[in-house]
C-alpha cells in the first residue's frame, strides 16, 4: 500500500534523508525506531506530501492520516472543530466515531483545544488524522512529552481500532519499547538511513538494539 | 445638545466606515499573518468605479454592488502577488502590499485623473428623535453592522470560516489536513477587497476621493483593526467607531486640523493601557 | 602584529575610499543624490538594528528625522551656534524615543508598528499647528549654513563630505554594536524574546536603548537635512518617507549593515531616474507622477518577490559563488557586515 523508494531529501546542503526504502502492507501496523534527529518527522513529512524529496519515490495506495509531532492542533478552535476540519477532504463530518474511541474527548468537546492537557490533545490530534478515514495512519512521536499511562491508554486504543478496522499504522517513536510492542515488523533508522529492520521479536532481541533503545537490560521474554 | 448628536451621528458613520476597512485588515491577517497595505487602496478604487459606472448611466444600487465586486478582484489580484508565490516571507508580503498600493496609484492616475471625485449619495434627511441625520450617514452604518455580522456569523459558525481560521492558527496541520492554504489567502484577501470597496462606495458621497486618500483610509482601518490585535473584527468595530466619534468631536468642538492627531492619540492610550492591564493579568 | 582583514571588510573598505574619493567629480545635483543617500542610510541603519536585529517593526522612523530637523533648526534660528543645534538633533531624537519607548515597547509587533505610525502623524499635527515656533504648516525658512569651529559649509561639496563622515560613524557604530555583547544578546532578542530573558538579558532596557539608538542615528541625518537645504515643514515628512525607509531596510537586506547602504542607494537613485525619466521633453503631464510610483512599485514587488532576503544577501551569495568557482552552500550564522 505504502511504497518508499530509495528516498532522498535534503534541507539545503544537509542531507536528512540518504536513500530509505521501506513498505507497507493494507492493513500493517509497522513501526519505524530511532534516535532523535534521525530523520523520522521528515520521513513522514515527505510522505505526507509537504515536503519534495531530492531523489527516490513515494507511492501511496489510498488515503494517509498524518498524525503530527507535537499535537499541533488548532488551539483556537474547539475540539469539536478540529476534528470536523480534519475531514476537510472527505464528505462526512460527523467526529462520532473518535468519540466512541477515546470516549474522554466527549466531555471536552466544545473546550478550546489550546487548554487541553497533553494526553487530551494527542488524542484530539489522532481523532483528527482518523476523520479522513485513512487507510494508513502516520503518527509522529506520539509519546512525546506524555506520561506514559497516557500513552499506553492511547496506543492500545489505537492498535485495537487498527486490528478492527484493518487500517493501516505507521508508527514513528523514539520510544522503541512502545513501537515493538505495538507494530509486529519494525525498520530503525538512523541519520537518515535504515540501518536494520525486521519482525519486532527479532529486534527487541538483537544485542544492538537493547543496548541502543531498549536499555540495555536483559529480558526475560515470556 | 442637537450638535453633539449630529457630530456622533457623523461619526458613527464615519466610524462605521473605518470599521469597514479594518475588518478587511482583519480578515487578511487572520488568514495568513499579512498586514495588507493596500486596504485603502481598495477604498479608493471602489469610490473611483462607482463614480464611473454611475457617469455612464448605470442605476444606484447596480453601480455600487458592481463596484464592490471590482474590488473584491482587485483584492484577489493583490493576493495573488503578495502570497501566491510560495515561500515568501510575511514581511515581504507586506512591502510587496505597499509596492501594489503604489502601483494603483498610477493606475488611477491614468484612468481618473488626479482631481477629487464624489457623487450623489442617498438624498434627504430622516429625523430621529428630533434630531436629523443624513440618510447616508444610515446606510453607512446599516451596511456595516450587516457586513460585521455576516463576517462574525462566517468565522464562527460556517465551516469554511473556521477552516480560514485555522489556515493562520496553524498553517502546518492546515496543510496536513488537506487545506490549501495558499487558496484559503485569495479567498481572503478577495474578501478583504470586497469590505474595502463597499466602506469606500459609501463614504465617497460624504467626503470626495482622490488617488492619494487610500493612505489616511487605511491608517485609520489600521488603527481600528489594531484595537483587536488585528485577528477580532468585534474590537475593530470598536475601534473603528471610538476613532470615528473621537474625530467628530475634536473637528466639532475644536479644530479640525487636530482631529487625526487626537484621535489617534487618544487610540494609542487606550492600547497602552490595554498592554499594560494584559502584562499586569499575566504577571 | 599581522592585520588579518576577511573579505567583507575589504569590500567595505574599498565601498567607503570609493565614496570617499566620489564628491569631487560630481556636479551640485548629483552631489545632492550624494547626500541624500549618506542621510537616507543613516536612517535605515537604526531602523534596520531595530528590525533587524531587535525585531520590532517600526512605521514612523520618519518621525524621528524630523524631530532633529526641527530641533536643529529651531536652536540655530535662534542665534545658537549651529554646531549646538547639530549635536542636539540626535540627542533630542533620542531623548523623545526613551521617553515614549518606556509606554510604547510593551506593545508587540503590529501594534508597536502601528503605535509608531500615529506617533508620527501626532507629531506631524503638533508641529503644524505650533505656528511660532516651528512655522507651522508653511515650514521653517531661513535655517543658517552649518558652521563648524569656524569653518562654514555653505557648497554641496562641502555637505558631501560632512555627509560621508556622519554616515561613515554611524555605520561603524552600528557594525560595532552589532558585534559586541549587547549585540549579540540583541540577535537573541530577535528569535525569542522569553529565551533572551531567560538568559538574563534585560530585555526591556535593551530594546529601549536600541530604540533610542535609532531615533539617534535619524535624528542625526535629520538635521544635518535641515542645514543642507535651510527649509524645513511638515510636509518634507510625510508617512510615505517612513515607508520608504522602510522599503529601503528591507531592499536592501534587513539585519546587515551594509546593506542599509545598499537599500538608500539602490531606491534613492531609482527615484531619481524616474523622475528625470518623467519630465523628459514629450512626456504627458501626469508622466513623472505615473512613472514613478508605477516603474517604482513595480520594481519594489519584483525584487521582493524574487530577492525577499533583500539585495546583499543575494549579491553576497552570487559573489560566494563565483569567488569559489562553483555552486558552494551558504553557510548557516550570520555576519554583521
Amino acid at each position: 500500500m505504502l511504497e518508499v523508494s530509495n528516498l532522498v531529501v535534503r534541507y539545503g546542503a544537509a542531507t536528512a534523508l540518504d536513500g530509505v526504502s521501506l513498505a507497507v502492507a493494507r492493513g500493517e501496523m509497522v513501526a519505524i525506531i530511532g534516535p532523535n534527529g534521525a530523520g523520522k518527522s521528515t520521513l513522514l513529512n515527505t510522505v505526507s506530501g509537504l515536503l519534495r524529496p531530492a531523489a527516490g519515490r513515494v507511492r501511496m495506495e489510498g488515503r494517509l492520516g498524518h498524525v503530527p509531532e507535537g499535537r499541533q492542533l488548532f488551539a483556537e478552535l474547539t475540539v469539536d472543530d478540529n476534528l470536523r476540519l480534519g475531514a476537510w477532504q472527505v464528505r462526512v463530518r460527523d467526529p462520532g466515531p473518535v468519540y466512541e474511541l477515546f470516549p474522554q474527548l466527549l466531555p471536552l468537546r466544545r473546550r478550546l483545544a489550546g487548554t487541553l492537557s497533553g494526553g487530551e490533545q494527542q488524542m484530539v490530534a489522532v481523532g483528527r488524522a482518523l476523520m479522513s478515514r485513512p487507510d494508513l495512519l502516520a503518527a509522529d512521536e506520539l509519546s512525546l512529552g506524555l506520561a506514559p499511562r497516557v500513552v499506553e491508554t492511547i496506543a492500545r486504543h489505537l492498535g485495537q481500532h487498527c486490528r478492527e478496522t484493518g487500517m493501516g499504522l505507521l508508527l514513528v517513536e523514539q520510544n522503541a519499547r512502545l513501537a515493538l510492542d505495538l507494530c509486529p515488523r519494525a525498520y530503525v533508522l538512523e541519520a537518515g538511513r535504515i540501518v536494520m529492520s525486521g519482525s519486532s521479536e527479532e529486534l527487541s532481541r538483537s544485542p544492538d538494539i537493547r543496548a541502543a533503545f531498549l536499555g540495555g537490560a536483559i529480558e526475560e521474554s515470556v | 445638545m442637537t450638535l453633539l448628536a449630529e457630530y456622533l451621528a457623523a461619526g458613527i458613520s464615519t466610524g462605521c466606515a473605518f470599521a469597514l476597512v479594518a475588518t478587511g485588515f482583519v480578515v487578511v491577517h487572520r488568514v495568513t499573518g499579512v498586514v495588507n497595505f493596500a486596504q485603502g487602496t481598495y477604498a479608493v478604487v471602489g469610490g473611483m468605479v462607482a463614480y464611473s459606472l454611475l457617469a455612464h448611466g448605470l442605476p444606484h444600487v447596480a453601480a455600487e454592488a458592481l463596484a464592490v465586486v471590482v474590488s473584491g478582484l482587485v483584492g484577489l489580484l493583490v493576493g495573488l502577488v503578495a502570497i501566491g508565490r510560495r515561500g515568501t516571507p510575511v514581511l515581504a508580503s507586506l512591502i510587496i502590499t505597499v509596492g501594489l498600493a503604489i502601483l494603483a496609484y498610477a493606475l488611477e492616475i491614468v484612468i481618473w485623473g488626479d482631481l477629487p471625485l464624489s457623487y450623489d449619495g442617498l438624498p434627504g434627511v430622516v429625523t430621529i428623535a428630533s434630531i436629523s441625520v443624513q440618510r447616508q450617514y444610515l446606510l453607512v452604518t446599516a451596511a456595516a453592522i450587516l457586513a460585521f455580522a455576516g463576517l462574525v456569523t462566517f468565522f464562527n459558525w460556517t465551516y469554511l470560516g473556521k477552516a480560514l481560521t485555522a489556515c493562520f492558527s496553524n498553517p502546518y496541520a492546515a496543510r496536513l489536513i488537506g487545506i490549501d492554504v495558499t487558496r484559503m489567502g485569495l479567498i481572503a484577501f478577495g474578501l478583504g477587497g470586497a469590505l474595502g470597496g463597499l466602506a469606500g462606495v459609501l463614504i465617497t458621497p460624504l467626503r470626495s476621493i482622490t488617488f492619494d486618500a487610500d493612505v489616511g483610509i487605511a491608517i485609520n482601518g489600521f488603527a481600528a483593526a489594531i484595537f483587536g490585535g488585528l485577528v477580532r473584527p468585534g474590537a475593530a468595530l470598536a475601534g473603528g467607531l471610538v476613532l470615528g466619534i473621537t474625530e467628530a468631536l475634536v473637528a466639532g468642538y475644536y479644530r479640525a486640523s487636530y482631529q487625526s492627531g487626537i484621535a489617534l492619540a487618544v487610540m494609542l492610550t487606550l492600547m497602552v493601557w490595554q498592554a499594560r492591564r494584559r502584562a499586569g493579568e499575566e504577571a | 602584529m599581522k592585520l588579518r582583514l576577511s573579505a567583507t571588510q575589504i569590500a567595505g573598505l574599498a565601498v567607503a575610499a570609493l565614496t570617499l574619493a566620489l564628491p569631487p567629480f560630481l556636479n551640485d545635483a548629483q552631489l545632492s543624490i550624494y547626500i541624500f543617500i549618506g542621510l537616507a542610510a543613516m536612517v535605515v541603519v537604526g531602523l534596520s538594528l531595530l528590525m533587524g536585529f531587535a525585531g520590532q517593526v517600526s512605521l514612523g522612523q520618519a518621525s524621528f528625522y524630523a524631530i532633529g530637523a526641527y530641533a536643529a533648526a529651531i536652536l540655530a534660528r535662534d542665534g545658537l551656534p549651529t554646531f549646538a543645534g547639530l549635536a542636539a538633533a540626535p540627542l533630542a531624537a533620542a531623548a523623545v524615543a526613551a521617553a515614549i519607548g518606556i509606554p510604547l515597547l510593551r506593545l508587540r509587533g503590529h501594534y508597536l508598528a502601528f503605535a509608531m505610525l500615529a506617533f508620527q502623524l501626532i507629531v506631524l499635527t503638533v508641529v503644524g499647528e505650533a505656528n511660532s515656533i516651528t512655522g507651522g504648516d508653511i515650514g521653517l525658512y531661513g535655517i543658517p549654513p552649518l558652521n563648524l569651529f569656524g569653518f562654514e559649509l555653505d557648497t554641496n561639496l562641502q555637505y558631501s563630505y560632512l555627509t560621508w563622515i556622519a554616515s561613515a560613524a554611524v555605520l561603524l557604530l552600528a557594525s560595532n554594536l552589532v558585534r559586541s555583547r549587547p549585540g549579540r544578546a540583541l540577535r537573541a532578542l530577535a528569535t525569542s524574546e522569553a529565551a533572551a530573558a531567560a538568559c538574563g538579558v534585560p530585555v526591556g532596557a535593551y530594546k529601549l536603548q536600541v530604540f533610542a539608538l535609532s531615533a539617534g542615528f535619524a535624528g542625526l541625518a535629520g538635521g544635518i537635512y535641515g542645514f543642507f537645504l535651510g527649509f524645513i515643514a511638515p510636509a518634507s515628512f510625510p508617512i510615505l518617507l517612513s515607508i520608504q525607509f522602510l522599503v529601503m531596510a528591507a531592499v536592501g537586506g534587513l539585519g546587515t549593515i551594509w546593506g542599509s547602504l545598499a537599500g538608500a542607494a539602490a531606491i534613492t537613485l531609482l527615484v531619481q531616474v524616474l523622475q528625470y525619466a518623467g519630465t523628459r521633453p514629450g512626456m504627458p503631464t501626469h508622466a513623472p507622477a505615473v512613472f514613478s510610483y508605477g516603474v517604482y512599485a513595480l520594481v519594489l514587488v519584483l525584487v521582493m518577490l524574487f530577492l525577499p532576503q533583500g539585495l546583499l544577501p543575494a549579491l553576497r551569495r552570487a559573489g560566494e559563488g563565483w569567488l569559489a568557482g562553483r555552486k558552494v552552500p551558504v553557510k548557516q550564522g550570520r555576519s554583521a557586515l
